[in-house]
């Protein structure tokens, strides 16, 4: 017997055999290439292959989660679907009463496209494209580049999966991504900027990313932040923000929150819990306050067209002119909610179970230009980029503190200043936009939740935004 | 295929492809039992099975991990990508191995990881007791670690380990979270992390809600919240932060002055009562307890040998084939009681837990994290009333100069955002600046 979905039937069968009312087999392969680059030398090149079978069972109300690698043979897949039912036994002692919504499964093939594929360009010419992106870096007069390390990473993921109820979805998705940090010194201080970029797709994603060019400009940043910025403005004014802030607001303020598990408690010791469990409903912010997480644009890091639990992905809108709108569901929270799951299941590998997720999670965008949103800005600050952010666990207070920043002053850019730092309420951010431009853009991430920790491929986007009279400093 | 014959079949493979070679192969179980409001919500139970290598050829370096069903296939074509490669500047041949066998298992322990019949957990722990009041998780761990090496290395150990936490709440703004560790299976320190965790909820719950306004505070840290920062301390201590910019002791040498003389730190990997201990490293250099820093004093970075080599130092035994990592963490206790740390405060502000720490700036430090459960304000070293979700946003520099003094009882903590045992007291902040969300 091969590794194919005629096994999976055969473990799903046998966990409902003893008394699964839900049984689930997910074969989840990835193997990847991660090259270290630092300074223009090449530092390691690894290589991973996390492959195995992933197992979930209903048994009593319990759910029960099993995984067994390849390397432990079929065997081990098979030992492991007894491990799964004596897990949900386990959980059945307090049970969380646990079923899977009825949902309309896949039974369907998804090849993401790959323009280059991953294989097609040698080890060599993938390192020879980091070294070149090092040399062509320069300092600007009175800045110094004490160290620049670039993280070239490629993966292919491989999934079947194999649901009790007739889900049968196989999928095949090509990731590429390029992490750095650049660390500069200067006017007496040092600095760092790190970033990610990440898409699905083949090597045709190195040229979109333009890292070379992000790099370039990300020198230029650490050089106004250590050689010309001022101390930052401290008082009420208007601020506006770049699609790399508001694409971590959207990320942070509106899609974790949004989270039906997040809402109902089930993360309440780890990534926490939302306001959305007490405010069911009604107004967050404005009229420009639109947030939509959606799996299915092509080549996004976080594509999909089938979640882990084989429900049709679509886009959802979390946030609508203002007003809370939909959480994001898997098949159980979806069953507890008596609503259909919005296909939000996602799991990083085969020792992970599908929990919900977003996918890429954006600001909608607005008629404005960027010199329209600040034209009538009499005395405010434009923040560009953030190096340090972080919410509460509710979702609620939140911080962002600008890398590369400026003063508006009547209506145009001035003087640029370092760490400005904003501070506030999800309701107060998302209430103070008065406006959003029209160029919507997308940042890669890697979102963190679950326990075991599962970082999984985001994306998370915006337009230029106007927020007025807040708290700055 | 048995543990031996895939690292049989693993080194045959890689001799004669590569100059050096390290392989290291964990086999084990793990159970982890995760429970909120509604009950547990799930069991989870894994099979290990990792096989790692490192390969060098010449100055080139590889590191594979695989856990394909033929191994000694994935490891020869993953082994390919060395060839490559470039000359690292973090070259270092393979040491000589010093290390030993040090194992650390409780068969308890072992035979529930090893089945997935962990019910009598759930039993013991009264689990269906908190339902509706508590989240949080616990987990049980087998594994045995292979190593051998081209440089002779030979070795192996097992290990189990017992780690969870609990997060107990009262209505909507009140909530304590703690924390506990071991290799054993120790009920004891599991019942008091809940109990801990369950008294802050209600001792918050108890007390009038209060606003904190921004400002600098002296400020109690809980060994939750201190773990997580003293975290970051050990992770600015390693030399592979150094060298990829990502400390704040990027400008300190040994000898160098980073904190208060109240604050030592200690990495232990040969504390057998917490779950990263052992007695070699992945390069085969034997473990040994080491200051990091000793009474305010930067004793020593963590290294392996190719980033010892680098900054001309030795191995301290916390390979890492790429970078260097910590085992154990450990802060010296001080010698107050929880009460008179309380007292010590005086006005002030207790953080009893946290997450999300952010830097702005690795190397300078500066950073934020937010407070998560019960904030207490404190006046004449008496909890007068409760808050929550303050945020600390001041610099490591800064708040480890402020260190005034630390409890005499340390704690075994271990959770979502102190991924490394750490065995840690109560410590005192002089000052503190507090900032909330508006």
């Amino acid at each position: 017997m091969r590794w194919d979905s005629d096994f999976l039937s055969m473990l799903v069968e046998k966990m409902a055999s003893v008394g699964a009312s839900y049984a689930e087999a997910r074969l989840h392969s990835i193997r990847g290439l991660d090259v270290v680059v630092m300074n223009g030398m090449v530092v390691s090149v690894g290589r991973e292959s996390v492959e195995g079978v992933a197992l979930r069972a209903v048994v009593g109300g319990g759910l029960g989660f099993a995984s067994s690698p390849l390397s432990a043979g079929r065997e081990g897949a098979e030992e492991a679907a007894g491990r799964a039912i004596a897990s949900a036994r386990a959980a059945s002692l307090s049970p969380d009463t646990i079923s899977m919504a009825p949902a309309r499964l896949g039974r369907a093939r998804v090849e993401a496209s790959e323009r280059i594929p991953i294989d097609s360009v040698s080890v060599e010419d993938k390192i020879s494209r980091l070294l070149e992106a090092y040399k062509s870096l320069e300092a600007p007069e009175g800045l110094k580049l004490q160290n620049v390390v670039i993280h070239y990473s490629e993966a292919v993921e491989r999934k079947i999966i194999v649901t009790s109820d007739g889900a049968l979805i196989e999928t095949y998705t090509p990731r590429v991504a390029v992490f750095y940090n650049i660390t500069a010194k200067g006017g007496g201080r040092t600095a760092n900027r790190w970033f990610q970029l990440g898409g699905t797709g083949g090597l045709e994603l190195l040229d979109e990313f333009k890292f070379e060019e992000t790099m370039k400009d990300d020198v230029e940043s650490l050089a106004v932040n250590l050689l010309k910025a001022s101390p930052p403005p401290r008082g009420v004014m208007d601020v506006v923000l770049s699609p790399e802030l508001s694409g971590i607001i959207a990320h942070e303020a509106a899609g974790h929150p949004s989270e039906a598990d997040r809402v109902l408690g089930r993360e309440a010791a780890q990534a926490g819990m939302s306001f959305r469990s007490w405010m069911k409903e009604g107004q967050i912010g404005s009229e420009y306050a639109t947030v939509i997480d959606d799996p299915t644009i092509p080549g996004s890091y976080g594509f999909y067209l089938y979640d882990d639990e084989g429900v049709p992905a679509r886009a959802r809108k979390l946030y609508d002119k203002g007003r809370l709108a939909e959480l994001l569901h898997n098949r159980e929270t979806a069953a507890v909610y008596g609503v259909e799951s919005n296909a939000a299941a996602r799991a990083r590998d085969y020792k992970s179970e599908p929990i919900v997720r977003m996918a890429n999670t954006y600001i909608a965008p607005g008629d404005y230009s960027f010199e329209e949103l600040l034209e009538d800005v009499k005395e405010g600050v434009y923040i560009k980029k953030y190096m340090e952010w972080n919410i509460d666990d509710v979702r609620w207070g939140q911080r962002y503190v600008g890398l590369e920043a400026y003063i508006i002053k009547n209506g145009r850019l001035a003087e640029p200043v370092r760490d400005v730092a904003i501070e506030l309420t999800t309701k107060t951010l998302f209430s103070s936009i008065d406006a959003a431009a029209k160029d919507l853009k997308f940042y890669a991430g890697t979102c963190g939740k679950g326990e075991p920790a599962q970082g999984i491929p985001v994306w998370m986007g915006g337009p230029h935004i106007r927020l007025r009279r807040v708290k700055v400093g | 295929m048995t543990v031996e014959a895939v690292l049989d079949a693993v080194v045959k493979a890689l001799k004669g492809l590569v100059d050096e070679y390290a392989v290291i192969v964990v086999d084990g179980y793990e159970s982890m039992i995760k429970f909120y409001q509604r009950g547990v919500s799930v069991v989870q139970s894994w099979r290990h099975r990792e096989i790692g290598v490192y390969a060098a050829i010449g100055r080139k370096m590889g590191m594979v991990w695989v856990d394909a069903e033929d191994p000694e296939k994935a490891v020869t074509e993953a082994v390919e990508a060395v060839k490559h490669s470039g000359d690292s500047p973090l070259y270092a041949p393979l040491p000589e191995p010093s290390g030993e066998p040090l194992s650390s298992v409780d068969v308890k322990l072992k035979e529930a990881a090893s089945s997935g019949e962990v019910s009598f957990i759930v039993e013991d722990l009264e689990l269906e007791e908190t339902r509706g009041k508590a989240a949080g998780m616990v987990k049980v761990e087998y594994n045995k670690v292979h190593l051998i090496t081209s440089a002779g290395a030979d070795l192996d150990y097992e290990y189990t380990s017992f780690n969870g936490y609990a997060r107990f709440f009262e209505g909507r703004d009140a909530s304590g979270q703690w924390s506990w560790t071991s290799t054993r299976y120790d009920l004891a320190a599991a019942k008091r992390a809940i109990g801990q965790a369950r008294e802050l909820a209600a001792e918050c719950a108890k007390l009038p809600r209060e606003k904190l306004e921004p400002g600098e505070y002296r400020v109690l840290l809980s060994p939750m919240i201190a773990g997580n920062l003293v975290e970051e301390v050990v992770m600015a201590a390693n030399a592979g932060a150094v060298l990829f910019g990502f400390s704040f002791f990027h400008d300190k040498k040994p000898g160098d002055l980073v904190a208060s003389e109240n604050l030592t730190i200690i990495d232990k990997p040969r504390d057998m009562e917490l779950p990263e201990a052992r007695g070699f490293d992945d390069e085969g250099v034997a473990t040994r307890d080491k200051t990091i820093i000793e009474r305010g004093m930067l004793k020593s970075f963590l290294h392996n040998t190719k980033t010892a080599k680098l900054m001309n130092a030795e191995s301290t035994g916390n390979a890492g084939w790429l970078l260097p990592r910590p085992f154990n963490v450990e802060v010296a206790p001080g010698d107050l009681s929880p009460e008179e740390m309380l007292e010590a405060l005086r006005d002030g502000v207790y953080i009893t837990n946290n997450w999300y720490t952010r830097f702005q700036n690795h190397l300078e430090g500066t950073f934020s994290t937010v407070s998560r459960d019960a904030v207490f304000i404190v006046k004449g070293g008496k909890p007068v009333a409760c808050t929550h979700r303050v945020r600390i946003a001041d610099s490591m520099p800064r708040i480890l100069k402020n260190i005034e003094a630390l409890g005499r009882q340390q704690w075994p903590i271990q959770w979502w955002e102190v991924r490394h045992p750490t065995r840690i007291p109560f410590i005192l902040l002089s000052s503190a600046r507090l900032t909330t969300a508006e």
